[in-house]
């Protein structure tokens, strides 16, 4: 009975880590920027579903557009007012370019956590579940939200992949992440294809955040947290391969839900962080990455 | 090199502070005291982060890694076995020279991002094993150390801003010395370093060796000061992320560019306490600009003026 | 005849598959110039590497003075006398021309917190000796060209270094530039030391030289005088590709039309290094007009330039307007100017197919299918392998694959740059058919930029010879043998 528990609260919240892994290396292996705001665009996202829905007499659909869209606009702003002009800066050493980052990210992501905590303080938030009810999956009370969790996490990734591999736009996308200098030279700017990339991490990471509000809730407490689970998961999988952050996505949410039941939810994260080192030490580029 | 020393304007400006600083207690509250303190120790924290920066081309994300085994080193064995302070301070210093050892080793091997995520998972191990082993830790809640350095806030405003001055005399002479050139060198270029006979793996070993000693050694001293250790205070990855920015604002690579961010910032952080929970949203917005308009900080900005001219 | 400073035997290197040298060996001894020449790929630069321990050997000995130094670690190997002058120069950029000669002057120690006195004073008359004494307190960022090269020799030799390693001396100097250093490289021969030039072509450094080893994938091909080598079959046929020929050609009649594109006055500045200098070249619609130079010579530079990919000064027309400020997606996309880069730039992960397919993204479904066939047609390799990934493909294969992707864009300029590196003959041909027929068949304008004089003079209607930067030759293929074919090497 644990065991099944287990299975199937690990297979939830892997699918959530999942999508948001997916947004973040795919952000990476586009476009070289690893955006150490990312935790606070999916509890933006999520806060904002909550205010949407409070506001909109608790309609959790019309309340989840919302917060898809907010996320998507503070994907936005991340890039254009910090990371592109960052990138663009002349008084920037180039070696120097990606730590600006880091380090601009990371301070836009902790003015967000801030804002959202003085408007609407650091409490918990929980939106209410676009699928409510329990339902008894092999002999486990599961709720149906758990189980529509995962089944939109699956679709979105399922989406995103026909995006990549069947539209003409997908296809650039997945080029510029081979050889950018290759897809300039066929005609494609590649200014507009780091905008698709920024559009598609915003709604991913807009997603995420709302189902994960309506999961397990948020706070902007946590911001730092998942900003570090999606770095770990990326690392492990493999910076910028998106097949690698699905595995590591599934490794890290598995180990993080065993040590939680078996042993303690204090100690979630350890066997994860001590994984990352040692996969750091013996083999960096992760499963399956590239560059 | 002490000829252009002496004469140098960036001299004479460092000594003016320096008795304007030593001065302060005779007409500044002790409230007022406190917070410089605070503001040297992480003084001394920013300049250790930037020699292994600025000098050796290594971005510790987790600064706070270092700082918080010398605090919890020293305060653990004050707290459980009543050692004489000195002696805790030390073990302290010489447990995050250990720590420092650690993260230099996979820093020589690694590339680009992977080092930075190495700094910070240290931190995230170090927090966990701290609220893990809560019993000789003190947890979430603390480390209440029984000993303190002063209790007279003058004294202890004296001290720190001694200390200070002292480990930023030697951060900074040693940045000017031959060593610093190599490190520079080793930072910026290590193929043509070692094509010049330097053995750049033990030069960085030996920058980390020293940005461990002042990390490690300041915090051990700063949680005597405080009277307790906490995550919050010492390990959390936020208080690693003010040292950089302290480092940035002042201006990289100037050691004592980082002294002055540092005070800036915690000083900065006071001054806005009465907006509530937005100061700190004001205090990062203001480094964000600061690092897309004047990314070479305070006194980074006002050399490259020098040069120019 | 004393011994020999550095004697290298059996060196070997390989990285993963790919053999980058394959048992190399010399000997030079005091009072010794030699040269080490090869065209790109044929292992010279990591021959150097090797002696300099910059990279491990998998085989063979490095002897400095008859200790074997291969595999020790380079600041051993330096601190045992050697110095190395690289290709690009390497300052500290923060630091002054003194500070930057102090360094290398320096004990390798951890507890020195004081310098020698005398560090400084030697630095000094180092700086003095290479040209540089005036400006010991200038910043590299304010110093020209020819001078941070003179700083990167005064840092390879002011430990005294036995043996001196060059990589490729006199790239990007004047000749004035050029005869100060071989005065300061003649130096070191008078001082007894051992000296290894590395370059490109014999015909820089001939002059200099005592002996020239020449190497070509990794391998020895001849060794002897500058003049034996010049000479040698094998080594023109490496570098020319044969005896020079010129296939009899439709007579084209293009003079009194107005260039497609005419470039003008052409500069490029790469950092300090003038890769480019007045360049003025033009083509007309339906010519085909191939640029000849060494490696280095500036033709991918010229190409860049016309691609958007980097700044310059001068002025390039496409059609009469000037195509300044446009981006290079635009110039490609609309334009029609199309570049085909020597790194060929394909998406190694992705399939023959969809690497075709993104190239033909701007054209109609119905059109683009149809042009796939006609790419099929002329390179008839590259279908059966349509769902292979392109990284899979032989080097010949990718080629091909390069050039059909960049056909699919309907370029109304196409612009090859170095097709036929590293390629076996066998596929030359076919690459030299597949062009004969594109040329026979439409009428599309190519620009050709190539090494391989006997790849580029048969398709060409008009020939330029690129030579350091600047244009030295320019006319008829037939009368290339005659007048400039000779000089080249």
């Amino acid at each position: 009975m644990l065991g099944l528990q287990i299975l199937i609260d690990g297979f939830a919240i892997s699918s959530l880590y999942a999508l948001g892994a997916t947004g973040f290396t795919l952000m990476f292996g586009v476009s070289g920027v690893l955006n150490l705001s990312h935790g606070s665009i999916m509890v933006a996202a999520a806060v904002a579903a909550w205010v949407f829905a409070g506001y909109l007499g608790g309609n959790p659909y019309l309340g989840a557009l919302g917060g898809v869209g907010f996320g998507l606009i503070v994907a936005y702003a991340t890039y254009f007012t910090v990371v592109r002009p960052i990138q663009r800066s002349k008084a920037i050493p180039k070696e120097e370019t990606e730590i600006f980052v880091l380090t601009g990210t990371l301070l836009w992501g902790i003015m967000i956590q801030e804002a959202i905590a003085y408007f609407y303080t650091s409490n918990p938030k929980t939106v209410r579940p676009l699928v409510p009810g329990v339902v008894d999956l092999l002999g486990v009370r599961t709720p149906l939200n758990e189980i529509a969790t995962a089944v939109i996490c699956w679709a979105v990734i399922g989406l995103l992949w026909l995006l990549v591999n069947r539209t003409r736009s997908g296809k650039v996308l997945l080029a510029a992440s081979i050889n950018p200098r290759g897809v300039t030279l066929l005609g494609f700017e590649l200014s507009n294809v780091y905008i698709l990339v920024w559009t598609i991490y915003g709604i991913l990471a807009g997603i995420a955040g709302v189902l994960l509000a309506m999961f397990l809730g948020v706070s902007s407490d946590g911001v730092g947290a998942l900003t570090a689970s999606a770095f770990s998961i990326v690392v492990l999988g493999g910076l910028g391969s998106v097949s690698g952050s699905l595995i590591a996505a599934y490794v890290v949410g598995y180990m993080e839900t065993f040590t939680a039941y078996l042993i303690s939810p204090a100690y979630r994260t350890i066997p994860v962080l001590l994984l990352l080192v040692l996969v750091v030490y013996i083999r960096p580029q992760g499963l399956l990455g590239r560059r | 090199m002490f000829g252009r020393l002496i004469s140098s304007r960036l001299t004479w400006i460092a000594l003016v502070l320096l008795v304007v600083g030593a001065t302060l207690p005779l007409y500044v509250t002790g409230y007022i005291l406190g917070i410089l303190t605070l503001s040297y120790y992480f003084g001394v924290f920013a300049m250790a982060w930037d020699l292994l920066f600025g000098f050796a081309g290594e971005v510790n994300f987790g600064p706070t890694f270092l700082i918080g085994l010398g605090a919890y080193t020293a305060g653990i064995i004050n707290a459980n076995w009543g050692w004489p302070m000195a002696a805790c301070v030390l073990a302290g210093a010489l447990m995050a020279i250990l720590g420092g050892v650690l993260l230099a080793l996979p820093a020589l091997k690694l590339r680009g991002p992977y080092f930075g995520l190495m700094t910070l998972v240290a931190v995230l191990l170090l927090q966990n094993f701290i609220v893990i082993f809560a019993g000789v830790t003190g947890g979430e809640i603390g480390l209440t150390v029984p000993d303190v350095l002063f209790i007279d806030d003058s004294a202890n405003y004296e001290f720190a801003l001694g200390f200070m001055v002292l480990s930023g005399a030697i951060l900074f002479g040693l940045s000017r010395s031959p060593i610093g050139l190599i490190l520079q060198a080793s930072g910026q270029d290590a193929v043509e370093t070692a094509a010049l006979g330097f053995n750049v793996a033990k030069h960085k070993l030996a920058a980390f060796c020293v940005s461990a000693f002042f990390s490690g050694t300041a915090g051990a001293l700063m949680i005597f000061y405080l009277g307790t250790a906490s995550v919050g205070t010492v390990v959390d990855i936020a208080v690693g992320v003010q040292v950089i920015i302290a480092a940035v604002l002042g201006g990289r690579r100037t050691i004592l560019g980082a002294a002055v961010g540092a005070i800036f910032l915690i000083l900065a952080g006071e001054a806005l306490r009465p907006l509530g929970e937005l100061s700190t949203f004001v205090v990062s917005a203001v480094a964000l600009a600061v690092i897309l308009f004047f990314p070479n900080g305070f006194i980074g900005s006002l050399l490259r003026v020098g040069e120019k001219s | 005849m004393s011994a020999p400073l550095l004697e290298v035997s059996g060196l070997t290197k390989r990285f993963g598959g790919l053999v980058a040298v394959k048992n190399i060996g010399f000997d030079i001894r005091p009072g010794e110039i030699l040269g080490l020449i090869g065209p790109n790929g044929s292992g010279k630069s990591t021959v150097m590497k090797l002696i300099m321990g910059i990279e491990r050997p998998n085989a063979g000995m490095v002897k400095v003075e008859g200790v074997d130094v291969a595999g020790w670690p380079s600041h051993r190997i330096a601190r045992h006398g050697v110095g190395i002058v690289f290709q690009h120069s390497r300052p500290l950029h923060r630091q002054t021309v003194l500070e930057n000669i102090k360094l290398a002057l320096l004990p390798d120690s951890l507890i020195r917190l004081f310098a020698d006195p005398e560090v400084e004073s030697k630095a000094i008359a180092i700086a003095e000796r290479v040209g540089l004494g005036s400006v010991l307190h200038r910043r590299p960022a304010t110093l020209p060209f020819a001078d941070l090269r003179r700083m990167e020799l005064a840092k390879a030799v002011a430990r005294d270094p036995k043996i001196v390693l060059v990589d490729e001396p006199f790239a990007g100097l004047t000749s004035g530039e050029v005869n100060d250093f071989s005065d300061l490289i003649r130096g070191f021969r008078a001082e007894g030391r051992a000296v290894l030039l590395v370059d490109h072509n014999v015909k820089s450094v001939s002059a200099l030289v005592d002996r020239v080893k020449a190497m070509y994938l990794g391998e020895h091909i001849a060794e002897g005088s500058a003049e034996e080598v010049m000479q040698n079959e094998t080594v023109r046929r490496v570098y020319l590709g044969g005896a020079i020929t010129t296939a009899a050609r439709p007579e084209a009649t293009f003079k009194g039309n107005e260039p497609l594109i005419k470039v003008d006055e052409l500069g490029v500045l790469y950092g300090k290094a003038q890769a480019l200098e007045k360049v003025s070249i033009h083509v007309h619609e339906g010519e085909f007009v191939s640029v000849v130079g060494l490696n280095g010579a500036g033709k991918t530079t010229l190409f860049n330039a016309i691609s958007g990919l980097v700044p310059y000064s001068g002025a390039i027309r496409w059609e009469g307007a000037p195509l300044a400020g446009r981006s290079p997606a635009a110039i490609a996309r609309d334009a029609g100017i199309v570049q085909c880069p020597e790194t060929r730039e394909l998406f190694g992960d992705m399939s023959v197919r969809e690497n075709l397919d993104l190239g033909g993204q701007h054209l109609a479904k119905a059109e683009r299918l149809e042009r796939t066939e006609w790419l099929f047609e002329l390179f008839p390799i590259i279908k059966a392998r349509q769902p292979q990934a392109a990284k899979t493909l032989s080097g010949g294969e990718q080629q091909m694959l390069a050039i059909a992707r960049a056909l699919m864009m309907k370029p109304r300029l196409l612009i090859l740059d170095e097709p036929t590196l590293g390629l076996a003959p066998v596929i030359l041909e076919q690459l030299s058919k597949a062009l004969e027929k594109l040329r026979q068949t439409t009428s599309i304008t190519v620009l050709l930029g190539e090494q391989n004089v006997t790849f580029a003079l048969p398709h060409a209607d008009r020939v330029y010879v690129l030579e350091h930067a600047r244009i030295v030759w320019e006319g008829e293929p037939g009368r290339f043998a005659k007048e400039a074919g000779a000089g080249l090497l």
